[in-house]
């Protein structure tokens, strides 16, 4: 079993040292922004002066993390679609609008994808496995199939999760790039998972993801059925705009980019919605179903032991 | 359980395909030259002198993509050639890519910068993760797609990750590798960390001064033995190592006494069930930096201790083909196994001062390699090993 | 040559978003890297752009920064001397 033992969010909601994230959610407005934390409490300001938005919170999301775990990590799995946005941006005007041949470098250093999990290391003198998975919308569940292969290969403390930053420049891109149907947000959301309950009772019970999928429901109903469940099992379902399948009334359905917002591995959040939906109810199973992109289906099934 | 090799290909700057890769490697000729482009006409880089079409044209090319799609598009079919997709064996491929479609939206950011011509349509090409995609729906391939983003040690951990999905079960045949594209973002990022050569980079070299860019790919295919049953492929040789670890020593530099180099190759050789004695040829990252030679050379002092096998960096014979590298010296590396062949580390003339290393100086084949070590370290201090091993 | 050093403070912690400190903070004779500031190999880097494109100075080996950014003193007087 996978066990998730601590979480850290850092959203557009009131979701960073929350007992309860589900309590607090409100829809998001059009203008909306990032709830931070104080960062100087987590970073120090030598490290803190470089990093962008993301970075700030990927970092501070996993220092919480491993501030609210016993053991140091012995993997860390990030999943980024975009990765650091504003660095990459700044980089680019630095050297499109260059006049001498000496160009500034701290943005392009810190505009690589794995910056968020080389920073994470480097917070935390962490020398473990590091990996930094970008897949558009299903960025966060590989890195949640990284994680969970880090177990089953031994594993007793591992950290994934996704960070994801909005730019002003990003609704240029739209709808090239992204959909356009919802705000545009930044967000990370980050995890600890362990074989050992303890004190958890909340498990990644299995994830998937599927590519151009024809028939979505029967996707669906298949990742269930390997798990010797149906949709009629699941209690909470949450989703990406459009559910994809038929549920009875019986099942709660929430549209998790509502609160979210739209950034690619908001998928993240979600997940924690449903670990705390299910922690403080006596609900057993929530299914998230990722298709924000209609070409790429992510699903993740969450259950209470 | 085995990880078979049943395909490779690459591209690189020395040449278009294994037989051109390898006249090159015999006859000591690198690919490094003043670039031909507007962007690269100021450098000694690697460069794949076809234009995007006329890489398409040769490879025949169905999928539209970045050219760092194309190139691994190319080297990926290369490697994928005579495999037949099946729905009894799940198949997936996993690229490493630093840019992605930089080389597409660099241009089209500039337009925006001008106010002339942008065309925002052109972004679609944009996210690594969208580079992989275009190259596994050239290939065919739906049933996983993933993209690794850990810089310079991106490929490397793509094959990694392909190895370690293998051993769970969760896939039977995976393509992985890596691919990347000169853009003017890396070539000024690597510009503004002042860490370019203006000659011939020179990999453990005293004198050496910097590193040299390149751009290619290079993927190899993995299979299960349950996969190799199904389609009787003939293993060409085995994955029997990987590792990544973190250095987690500063964003850009090694740590002095390669700490993150030496927890990877102990991992990798720890998963292989390997000796450091049973190693025949190390492929080293070796990009030319002071930093990074002289740390991975500590670190190969730290494991091997005086008896440290063959090593040699190809880099300068293809540049730094950042997140392509450690699939493209995957590549050298099952060559090396496969026809006994010792890469030189060109340009080298004065060991270290501080290690006194002397890496292999003469191209040689009819070796015994049973063994190939290669590193890959990225920024982030992601430190990455893989072992190949012969069948 | 002290409105120099006021002015180069001012420079350095704009150039490495030194948001915390004001000139005040960093003493003339103080080591900037190391235990000092705690600056790094990055930073270097910041005041080789920093010395171009305020002063016009050239520094093409990033190992010949080593004497040069030592403290705000030593960076005056090369500043003085080449310009």
């Amino acid at each position: 079993m996978y066990y998730i033992h601590s979480i850290a969010s850092i959203s557009h909601q009131d979701s960073f040292n929350v007992s309860n994230v589900c309590s607090k959610l409100e829809k998001l407005g059009q203008e909306s922004e990032v709830i931070a934390p104080n960062y100087k409490e987590y970073v120090p300001p030598a490290s803190l002066r470089r990093l962008s938005p993301v970075l700030r919170m990927g970092l501070t999301a996993s220092i919480e993390c491993q501030n609210n775990t016993e053991k140091e990590f012995d993997a860390i799995s990030v999943g980024t679609a975009l990765g650091c946005l504003r660095d990459t941006e700044k980089f680019l005007v630095t050297f499109h609008t260059a006049t001498s041949d000496f160009l500034s470098p701290t943005a392009f250093i810190q505009s690589t994808h794995n910056t968020i999990g080389g920073q994470i290391s480097l917070g935390l003198k962490n020398h473990a496995y590091n990996m930094t998975h970008t897949q558009n919308n299903v960025s966060f569940e590989v890195a949640l199939m990284d994680a969970l292969m880090c177990i089953d290969e031994g594993k007793k403390q591992v950290l994934v999760g996704s960070a994801d930053e909005q730019i002003p420049f990003l609704e240029l891109m739209q709808p090239n790039l992204i959909p356009d149907n919802y705000p545009l947000t930044s967000g990370a959301s980050f995890f600890v998972i362990s074989p050992e309950a303890s004190s958890a009772s909340v498990c990644v019970q299995a994830v998937a993801v599927r590519f151009n999928p024809t028939d979505k429901t029967g996707e669906i109903e298949q990742f269930l059925a390997n798990q010797q469940l149906t949709l009629n099992d699941i209690e909470l379902a949450l989703y990406a705009d459009q559910l994809p399948v038929e549920t009875n009334e019986k099942t709660e359905t929430l549209n998790f980019l509502e609160y979210s917002g739209l950034h690619y591995s908001a998928s993240a959040f979600a997940m924690h919605i449903a670990h705390d939906s299910l922690k403080h109810s006596d609900k057993r199973y929530a299914l998230i179903i990722n298709d924000m992109c209609s070409d790429k289906l992510g699903i993740t099934l969450l259950s209470k032991q | 359980m085995n990880i078979h090799i049943t395909g490779y290909g690459l591209i690189t700057s020395i040449g278009l395909n294994t037989e051109e890769n390898v006249a090159s490697l015999r006859s000591l000729r690198t690919g490094i030259a003043k670039g031909r482009l507007d962007n690269t006409k100021a450098y000694n880089v690697g460069e794949i002198h076809l234009t995007n079409a006329e890489l398409k044209e040769q490879f025949k090319l169905q999928t539209d993509g970045s050219r760092t799609a194309l190139l691994g598009m190319a080297a990926a079919k290369q490697a994928f050639e005579g495999h037949v997709l099946s729905d009894q064996i799940r198949t997936g491929l996993i690229s490493g890519t630093s840019v992605g479609g930089m080389d597409v939206s660099e241009i089209e950011y500039k337009n925006y910068l001008n106010e002339s011509n942008h065309n925002p349509d052109n972004y679609k090409h944009h996210s690594s993760g969208t580079s992989s995609e275009q190259i596994a729906q050239e290939l065919g391939i739906s049933d996983f797609v993933n993209t690794i983003s850990t810089a310079c040690s991106s490929a490397a951990n793509a094959i990694m990750m392909g190895a370690r999905m293998i051993k769970s079960g969760t896939l039977d045949r995976v393509v992985v590798g890596g691919t990347d594209s000169l853009t003017s973002f890396t070539i000024s990022g690597f510009k503004s960390l002042m860490i370019f050569d203006d000659q011939w980079c020179r990999p453990f070299d005293d004198t050496r001064k910097g590193l040299n860019l390149g751009e290619g790919a290079g993927f190899i295919v993995l299979e299960s033995d349950k996969s190799l049953e199904k389609t009787g492929k003939k293993p060409l040789a085995r994955l029997t190592g990987w590792s990544n670890a973190s250095d987690a020593f500063h964003q850009t530099a090694s740590s002095p006494d390669g700490h993150g180099a030496r927890l990877s190759m102990n991992e990798a050789l720890r998963i292989s069930e390997l000796q450091p004695g049973d190693i025949d040829y190390i492929n080293a990252h070796g990009t030319a930096t002071p930093n990074n030679d002289l740390s991975e050379s500590q670190a190969f002092q730290g494991i091997f201790g005086t008896a440290i096998p063959p090593f040699s960096s190809t880099k300068a014979y293809t540049g730094h083909t950042l997140a392509a590298s450690g699939g493209i010296e995957a590549v050298f590396a099952i060559l090396a196994i496969r026809n006994g062949y010792l890469y030189p580390n060109l340009n080298f003339k004065t060991p270290i001062a501080e290690t006194g290393l002397t890496p292999q100086l003469d191209f040689e084949e009819g070796k015994n390699i049973q063994h190939v070590l290669s590193n890959s370290f990225g920024f982030g201090g992601n430190n990455s090993t893989i072992i190949i091993s012969a069948v | 040559m002290s409105d120099l050093k006021e002015t180069l403070k001012e420079q350095i912690i704009e150039q490495l978003n030194l948001e915390d400190l004001t000139p005040a903070d960093i003493q003339n004779e103080a080591p900037l890297f190391g235990e000092g500031l705690g600056l790094d190999s990055i930073d270097a880097l910041e005041f080789i752009v920093l010395l171009e494109q305020n002063y016009n100075i050239k520094i093409s080996d990033p190992s010949e920064g080593k004497e040069i950014f030592q403290s705000v003193d030593s960076l005056a007087a090369y500043i003085e001397k080449h310009q």
